[in-house]
């Protein structure tokens, strides 16, 4: 099977309160780049569904990775080269010139031309919570989706069965190949993925996985290609403004009450909850 | 035992000062993707010292607390080690962390070893227990991997490099610690060419364990008939499990761990009593054949300097863990309120870090670590050069395997005593909440402690400094390294920020050659009993100064740096900061070298001369 991950890099989120803000935009320098989690979790999907699992020297397809954003976001394309994906795309653009819009019409260019079997991608990213680039990309590919997966189970790699994670439990799809799917957190719980290349026992460890040294020295010898977004899209011009930022306000102090008529009394008046 | 420990990581560590020393202060970029280190460019550098710190923190560090207080037992005959150790030591071989500047030929990367030693940093610092099994196993193949017969490497390096078997070092007994000459551990040999081998070993880290096969042991002992003293000891290769010419495991050879230590800290590293050949069947072979009988204690000097370094490291490591968290600490816990408002009671309280002597300790400490870490990286890139110019440029090479051979001992000793020293201060930085088990620096500081003790004493380390390593190559090894202090003094006294403070490592520098001088002259007059008496003290004037010139160094470097880093950048407060930790190294530290040359110069015997009754009367 053939897999595509589109993939953004965020601002760590355990540097976040670096976060600052000038003139309404975004201050970006000296912010420490991560993965986004969520499309860390749909390469390890794409990872488990690719491979036997008790044997992952040897990739059963190809999985590949593709980001947008400048030159130096191929750190991050890198780093995913270095956990076990084979190849790599970069779509040269500046951090603030696109939306999810732009991503997922370029997206639809890139898949056709790919032939990917499956997209695959986190459900959103961490930073801007727009969770839409999946959704688009299904619409303008015409092709069946699956959201918030958190169990796939590959069905001879001609369909999936998807346990989607929904309000008061899980919904299970099957979606045929070609489609796209969007991964929620539990999907890189131990036996989250079946594939029809692993033991039905095989047990993952919890989690993304670590890149191992010799396979990060290996990256560097792998593909990695840079395409230019007017190239995907003739349209790049974005359909969302952002037109400032402001850091939450601070939370402001509690007050102590007397008793619970207070409590009452000031829930009813000021509060007025009850 | 009670409900089980709860596993969760409490170490971090400052990556930011890590990518400093290694590519603006050393400039490891020009030996990178050249010679020897031809498969390394800075990104993958990078990534892996990123990666590695993932995974120390979530595969190692977890298990720091629950290694402490579940310790290490014995059952039915075999060392069992704590919960989740024998997973962490899959994963990590399977990771590769071990094995990172490990030549190609025996399945390493070929890494620099500075590079190395800053992994090592994120391993120790997050376990230091668990990861004296792996870097026993690692330096007991690097013995093999040099002096090994072709058949003796290849069935135990690549195997012990790689984590499938362990090792250990075999020195100490009963009765034969720091002297080592009088180890009794005999080896009589067989008629089949194997020695039978027979005594009891004390101390022995991972003597034994359940993480890998079988564990090598590497067994200094006494061949019948060999000279009294270290000139008759031999290495002998002594595997737990006997094994064929492929590695195929047999029977149990005649070891047995008769004992595990209580100890203060490292509580995870089983400490044990090996017996070898209670029952007379306990086969080992010469490192190295027949012909290297009683060469053991050369073979065992030349592995010392990475040992030590190692060690020096687990001290730079746990001390680094300890300000960092004791740091979070301070900027968290509210107590008092600030100087200006001393006098009212309603004033708000205010973070400790806002108090002058938290401030004092934290820049204390920050010094101490960062100086520290960069003498274990001015070392290593020595190391690192020693490996790029060797064939190509001896002349090169040569120098700097003379620095290398002249700092050992200051990275061992200076970094294992002011390690612990920083655990205690992080402590005193908690006040009574760091003295309990609800936060790590007290296990930091039992942990700490053993790192002046084992792989020979901080007082051997400082009677190697002065009586070998200073008239080492004629003296020329530590004019070199004068000349470098005094060259950078030279060139930045006159700087226009930090010049007063180049200045005092200058009469630093002046005040160490003087009792360099001394220390001579003891040793031509017949004082020869003054040398022991002053060793230590010169080590530390040594490493003060060494550590206060790499300070100045960075300062330097930060201070043009600053000229043109985006204010709103992070790395303008990484640079202030490296700016303010030399002033404060360079005012509070630097100046005690030249007290200290005074003290030196007194020449005091008093130690020597007060009767062992006089002590006490007791």
């Amino acid at each position: 099977m053939k897999i595509l991950v589109p993939l953004k890099r965020v601002a760590d989120p355990d540097n976040a309160n670096k976060v600052k803000v000038n003139a309404g935009k975004l201050v970006t320098t000296g912010l420490e780049w991560k993965p986004n989690p969520f499309d860390e979790y749909a390469v390890e999907t794409a990872l488990r569904l690719t491979e036997n699992g008790t044997a992952t020297k040897t990739r059963q397809g190809e999985v590949v990775v593709v980001t947008f954003g400048p030159k130096d976001s191929e750190t991050t394309l890198r780093a995913m080269l270095g956990t076990g994906a084979d190849r790599a795309i970069r779509v040269d653009t500046g951090d603030d010139q696109i939306d999810g819009d732009v991503v997922a019409r370029a997206l639809k260019a890139l898949v056709e031309k790919e032939k990917p079997d499956l997209v695959l991608c986190g459900k959103q990213a961490v930073d801007g919570d727009s969770g839409q680039v999946g959704q688009q990309l299904a619409e303008y590919l015409g092709w069946p989706q699956a959201t918030f997966a958190g169990s796939i189970e590959s069905e001879g790699d001609k369909a999936l069965l998807v346990g989607r994670e929904v309000d008061g439990g899980t919904i299970k799809l099957r979606v045929e190949l070609p489609a796209v799917v969007s991964v929620d957190l539990r999907i890189v719980a131990p036996k989250s993925v079946k594939s029809v290349h692993t033991p039905a026992t095989h047990a993952y460890p919890e989690g993304v996985r670590f890149a191992a040294l010799m396979a990060i020295m290996a990256a560097k010898k792998k593909p990695l290609a840079e395409v230019k977004l007017a190239d995907l899209t003739s349209d790049a011009a974005p359909k969302i403004q952002y037109l400032d930022y402001e850091l939450p306000p601070a939370r402001k102090a509690g007050v102590k009450v007397k008793d619970v008529t207070e409590l009452v009394t000031r829930l009813k008046t000021e509060a007025k909850v009850v | 035992m009670t409900k089980p420990v709860q596993a969760i990581n409490r170490y971090k560590a400052d990556l930011r000062d890590m990518f400093f020393l290694l590519f603006e202060q050393f400039k490891l970029g020009e030996l990178l993707g050249k010679g020897p280190f031809e498969a390394w460019g800075e990104e993958e550098v990078r990534t892996s010292v990123t990666e590695g710190y993932r995974f120390v923190r979530e595969v190692l560090g977890p298990l720091n607390v629950v290694g402490d207080i579940e310790g290490c037992k014995i059952e039915n005959g075999r060392v069992i080690t704590p919960t989740g150790f024998k997973d962490a030591w899959e994963k990590l071989f399977a990771a590769g962390w071990k094995t990172m500047s490990i030549s190609p030929e025996f399945g390493g990367a070929g890494s620099p070893f500075s590079v190395q030693i800053m992994l090592e940093e994120l391993m120790s610092g997050a376990n230091a227990a668990f990861n004296m099994y792996p870097g026993l196993a690692y330096g007991a193949a690097e013995v093999v991997a040099h002096f090994g017969t072709p058949e003796q490497k290849k069935i135990y390096v690549e195997r012990m490099f790689g984590g499938k078997w362990g090792g250990t070092m075999c020195l100490t007994e009963p009765h034969a610690g720091s002297d080592v000459g009088s180890a009794k551990t005999s080896a009589r040999k067989n008629v089949d060419g194997s020695y039978s081998i027979k005594g009891t070993k004390i101390y022995i880290s991972g003597g034994d364990h359940d993480l890998a096969e079988n564990v090598v042991h590497l067994v200094l002992a006494r061949v019948d008939g060999a000279p009294a003293g270290t000139k008759g000891l031999t290495l002998f290769i002594v595997p737990r499990l006997r094994h064929d010419e492929n590695g195929v495991l047999g029977k149990v050879n005649d070891v047995a761990v008769t004992a595990l230590e209580h100890k203060m800290g490292i509580n995870g590293s089983a400490t044990c009593v090996l017996t070898f050949g209670d029952n007379d069947d306990c086969i080992g072979y010469p490192v190295g054949g027949d012909a290297k009988v009683n060469q053991g204690m050369p073979q065992m000097f030349v592995m010392m300097n990475a040992a030590r370094i190692s060690v020096g490291v687990q001290g730079l490591s746990v001390a680094s863990a300890a300000y960092l968290n004791a740091l979070e600490y301070a900027k968290e816990r509210k107590q008092g309120a600030s100087m200006t408002h001393w006098k009212d009671p309603t004033a708000p309280r205010v973070p400790i870090i806002e108090h002058a002597d938290v401030r004092r300790m934290l820049l204390d400490m920050k010094g101490k670590v960062e100086g520290i870490r960069a003498l274990a990286l001015k070392l290593t890139h020595h190391q690192d050069q020693v490996t790029f110019y060797k064939g190509t440029d001896d002349a090169k090479a040569a120098y700097n395997q003379g620095q290398v051979d002249l700092l050992v001992p200051l990275m061992k000793a200076y970094g294992s005593d002011q390690g612990f020293r920083v655990c205690e201060t992080a402590i005193q930085t908690y006040g009574g909440a760091g003295y309990t088990r609800d936060y790590p620096v007290e296990q930091y500081c039992r942990d700490a402690k053993i790192f002046s003790i084992y792989e020979g004493t901080n007082h051997i380390q400082s009677m190697d400094l002065v009586g070998r390593k200073l008239g080492q190559a004629g003296g020329a090894n530590f004019q070199a390294y004068m000349g470098d202090v005094q060259k950078f003094v030279a060139a930045n006294s006159e700087h226009a920020t930090l010049g007063a403070e180049v200045k005092r490592l200058g009469t630093a520098a002046e005040a160490l050659s003087g009792s360099a001088m001394r220390l001579l002259m003891w040793f031509q007059s017949g004082n020869v009993s003054m040398v022991p008496l002053s060793a230590n003290r010169f080590l530390e004037m040594m490493s003060e100064l060494t550590v206060g010139w790499l300070l100045l160094e960075q300062a330097v470097i930060a201070e043009t740096a600053l000229k043109s880093v985006d204010p709103q950048h992070p790395d303008t407060a990484f640079y202030q900061g490296k700016v303010q930790s030399a002033i404060f190294f360079a005012r509070n530290t630097l100046p005690g070298v030249a007290f200290k040359a005074e003290l030196l110069a007194m020449e005091d015997k008093s130690p020597a001369d007060i009767s062992d009754a006089a002590f006490a009367t007791v």
